[in-house]
């Protein structure tokens, strides 16, 4: 019994361009598991937080200009929604800490390989433990709480 | 039971332009084929899903699924096989969007419910639905020199004898079949055809390990290069893919140290 | 189908062991950082009210010490470093053409040594006493 159903146009017809497919990652997404997306954080984490800096070293030498213009650079940080996105600023220094402390691990010890679940189980655990330490306190400056 | 299978289909490509189903492919069908540093292209690998429909056993291997799809509904569905028991290697291709041997994925692996999602290997060129292209995966295979180079330089005068512990060291390596599911897992390949792969590595370990081989040194040179062991991301894809449970990463990390222990 | 490339044709000659010093300078400075970010942070958002509490003042009695001043140039170098470094290994993987990823990657490494140099002259030539700036914005020792 002969049953096809036929989806996605003829096959003369290619398939659209997307972004994905620019970046090389087009297809379907592969269902790879922990050590695959903890890999994408790493680098997705790691881009942010050098975007950062780049903006950060310049932010920093304002104070070159004066001490005023320096204090007004700084006064930009002070508004709440920089503090919020410097606790997720934080949150992406530490993810990438932890996680290449993870494949320093990885790397050196011979049975780093085998335990890499359990080490990434133990970088989330510190991230909570850290962010937990540090969460409270720098929201406490951001929201005046302090 | 009825299921639902959702056959990524490719139609015949010829040598040059044969397109890499995950990463970019030649805009034009028919034109040559671009080099990694030519223009950028535009279009995913040409195809379609096709999806079926069909009675199976839970008991049934996804290649007797396919088999069935084959004799009894469409003749032109294409895939490699060949021992049906997961020995050869033929049959990897990505299920439900992992690499795995079609003949060693049951029906009842996949959990119930759900279409049974189909495409070939990602990384590599496809040459017709299922079936890729393994020449660019077995030329890094031979850039390791996959092959035993003992110490000729005296005639032998008993045999090269290993002990059960030196034949411990590197027993896990001499399980590869040479299926592609670790290297076309690896998302470095898919951004970096030219990346050596875990397949390669694995096979590389599994002579410079060994204690009556010599070559160490000529193997650790292909793998030191630019496109070699330093691009292992530990991304441990290879490690979950290998349908013979050899840890990959691990095997790498233990080629990684080496050659440092040796670069010192 | 995209073929292996002859590695005689790369558009620069890079050393054999490029890679492998590429490796290890990532381990190295990302554990280095651990130490200089984590200090860094800790001194300038946990104590006293945080960032609200970094002001010219501030910075000007941390470089008054060479310690701060070595610790930040050492921040400077490494963060730059490692960042640069894997974003050199995102170009390569997602920027195709050989061209354009000598571009991506020169313009970056053109950045990079502009904000080394211009953090440094900030970090050693600082001048915590300026002339005719308010005294209620300077630090205490400019008297």
């Amino acid at each position: 019994m002969k049953d096809a159903e036929t989806r996605g146009g003829d096959p003369t017809t290619p398939a659209k361009t997307t972004t994905l497919s620019k970046l090389g990652l087009g297809g379907t997404l592969y269902r790879g598991s922990w050590g695959q997306w903890s890999w994408l954080l790493h680098r997705i984490t790691g881009a942010a937080v050098f975007i950062f800096l780049l903006l950060h070293i310049l932010d920093v030498a304002t104070i070159r200009i004066s001490p005023g213009a320096f204090n007004a650079v700084m006064g930009i940080y002070r508004h709440p929604v920089m503090g919020l996105g410097e606790a997720v600023l934080v949150a992406a220094v530490v993810l990438h800490a932890l996680n290449g402390v993870r494949i320093i691990i990885v790397d050196a010890w011979s049975q780093g390989a085998k335990y890499h679940k359990h080490l990434l189980v133990g970088v989330v655990v510190v991230f909570l433990i850290l962010m937990a330490g540090f969460l409270p306190v720098h929201l406490g400056n951001t929201f005046g709480w302090r | 039971m009825e299921i639902t299978v959702k056959v990524r289909r490719v139609p015949e490509q010829e040598g040059a332009s044969r397109s890499v189903v995950g990463a970019e492919s030649s805009g034009e069908m028919a034109g040559a084929a671009q080099p990694r540093t030519g223009k950028a292209r535009t279009s995913t690998a040409p195809g379609y899903w096709q999806t079926y429909h069909m009675e199976a056993k839970p008991t049934d291997r996804i290649l007797d699924v396919l088999m069935a799809l084959k004799s009894e509904q469409d003749g032109t569905l294409t895939f490699r096989r060949s021992c049906g028991h997961g020995i050869c290697g033929s049959d990897a291709i990505r299920i439900n969007g992992k690499n795995r041997l079609a003949c060693k994925t049951l029906v009842k692996d996949l959990g119930p419910g759900r279409a049974i999602t189909l495409e070939p290997l990602k990384g590599l060129p496809v040459v017709k639905d299922l079936v890729v292209d393994m020449e660019p995966f077995l030329a890094a295979y031979r850039s390791v020199l996959p092959y035993l180079i003992a110490d000729t330089s005296t005639t032998p005068t008993t045999e090269r004898l290993q002990s059960p512990q030196e034949h411990a060291r590197f027993e896990k390596t001499t399980k590869c079949i040479l299926c592609a599911a670790c290297t076309t897992s690896c998302p470095v390949l898919w951004t970096n055809p030219d990346y050596t792969g875990p397949m390669a590595m694995v096979n590389a370990h599994r002579f410079v390990f060994d204690s009556r081989d010599v070559a160490a040194e000529e193997r650790f040179a292909a793998l030191s290069d630019g496109e070699g062991v330093w691009r292992c991301r530990t991304t441990f894809n290879c490690t979950e893919a290998c349908p013979r449970d050899i840890p990959i990463t691990e095997v790498i990390g233990e080629l990684k140290r080496a050659m440092i222990a040796q670069a010192l | 189908m995209i073929p292996r490339r002859d590695p005689a044709k790369r558009a620069v000659v890079v050393p054999q062991r490029a890679e492998l010093t590429s490796w290890v300078i990532m381990r190295v400075t990302g554990a280095l950082l651990i130490v200089l970010v984590g200090g860094h942070l800790a001194i300038n958002l946990m104590t006293g009210h945080g960032v609200h509490s970094v002001d010219f003042a501030f910075v000007s009695g941390k470089w008054a010490s060479p310690f701060w001043q070595v610790w930040d140039l050492l921040l400077l170098l490494a963060g730059l470093g490692h960042g640069a470094n894997g974003m050199r290994t995102v170009i390569n993987d997602y920027v195709r053409g050989d061209r354009a990823r000598l571009t991506w990657k020169l313009v970056m490494g053109v950045v990079v040594a502009i904000l080394v140099a211009l953090g440094s002259l900030v970090i050693f030539t600082h001048d915590p006493c300026p002339h005719g700036a308010p005294a209620d914005l300077l630090p205490s020792f400019c008297g």
